[in-house]
């Protein structure tokens, strides 16, 4: 490998890396999710702790992005919606880094 | 309960901010589909394309702020609470340019105000580490959400207070920047009415595109820009552009 083909390589790895963070970053702020009138993190965490919380009681509380505690009266429909959102934002994800990775063959 | 957005567009001698407003009034009308209502100059006004549904509101901008040394007319941010229309308001700088529907979001919620304290940097140098340039926690006024409350009111008061008193809370708080920047007004105002402790925020980051980026291509979906030699793009994502050559593009 000569000097000028590393610094190919180095630039094409910079712009791979900074167009997935970008991803990353747009799938992060499509996992925001409104529901009863608060904003939730639809991120393995909630979605964790959702269906754990669930399975002990159909009503429960949990926290939003802004610490406010949230009553969650029908947990399926809330559990649905975060998965679903969790999903779009990951499948957008998975789409891009698919072409990161075909990019670098 | 009226819902709606409100933008701020007043040209300078360098800049035809209505060019900017075009395209983010288009993508506000595909992607958030709310009511808009215009703050504007009549001399703005005139040089706008038909927009089609568009209210508008107009004032004589405050001179005399300067971004780069050209004129900057980004100082009548504090009368939104007045000049809005509406009891829910998303308030938007211009140049954010939402390619998405996530801000739309924000309407089916019941927080009073809610501002984003971050911002990421597209061009993956994370230069908006504010922290470097004030004893504050920065706040991103590019975009506000408010309902129209008593507890709002203060809020846009006290605002108005410190930009009265604007040199005296720069000192205090050792803002490095002379230039009135709303980010820092509302950081200011925000930390001094509730009593110097936290408030809500919005949970992302803003995407942003610092100045030295240049966007050569813009479409209803997303942006490409150049910085260096390099060329990147983003597409249903939004973007904060400060490189205000994009009213050229």
């Amino acid at each position: 490998m000569d000097i000028r083909e590393l610094k190919q390589q180095s630039d094409l790895s910079y712009d791979t890396a900074v167009a997935k963070r970008n991803a990353l970053e747009k799938a992060h702020a499509r996992q925001v999710l409104a529901y009863d009138g608060h904003l939730f993190r639809a991120d393995p965490q909630t979605i964790c702790l959702v269906r754990t919380l669930k399975e002990k009681n159909g009503k429960f509380f949990v926290l939003d992005t802004n610490s406010n505690p949230v009553e969650i009266k029908d947990a399926d429909d809330f559990l649905n919606k975060l998965i679903e959102r969790n999903q779009e934002a990951l499948n957008t994800y998975h789409q891009m880094y698919e072409t990161f990775t075909r990019k670098g063959e | 309960m009226s819902q709606g957005v409100l933008l701020f567009c007043f040209d300078t001698e360098h800049t035809r901010y209505h060019r900017i407003l075009e395209r983010c009034v288009r993508l506000v009308k595909k992607n958030i589909s709310r009511n808009i209502t215009v703050v504007t100059n009549f001399d703005t006004f005139r040089k706008m394309s038909p927009m089609g549904f568009v209210n508008y509101k107009f004032i004589e901008p405050e001179l005399g702020n300067k971004l780069n040394g050209k004129a900057w007319n980004n100082v009548d941010r504090h009368m939104a609470y007045e000049l809005s229309p509406y009891d829910t308001t998303l308030v938007m700088d211009i140049d954010y340019f939402c390619f998405s529907d996530n801000l739309k979001n924000l309407f089916d919620t019941e927080y009073d105000f809610l501002v984003p304290d971050t911002a990421h940097d597209l061009s993956g140098r994370n230069t908006f580490d504010q922290r470097r340039w004030s004893m504050i926690p920065m706040v991103w006024a590019t975009i506000l959400l408010f309902k129209k409350n008593n507890k709002v009111r203060k809020i846009f008061d006290t605002v108005k207070y410190i930009k009265d008193n604007y040199s005296y809370f720069t000192e205090m708080y050792r803002i490095y920047a002379r230039n009135l920047r709303n980010d820092y007004l509302f950081a200011m105002a925000l930390q001094q009415i509730n009593g110097f402790m936290g408030y809500e925020k919005m949970p992302f980051a803003l995407p942003t595109l610092p100045p030295d980026c240049e966007v050569v291509e813009i479409t209803d979906e997303g942006l490409v820009w150049q910085y260096n030699d390099q060329i990147s793009y983003v597409q249903d994502q939004d973007v904060h552009v400060l490189n205000k050559e994009i009213a050229n593009v």
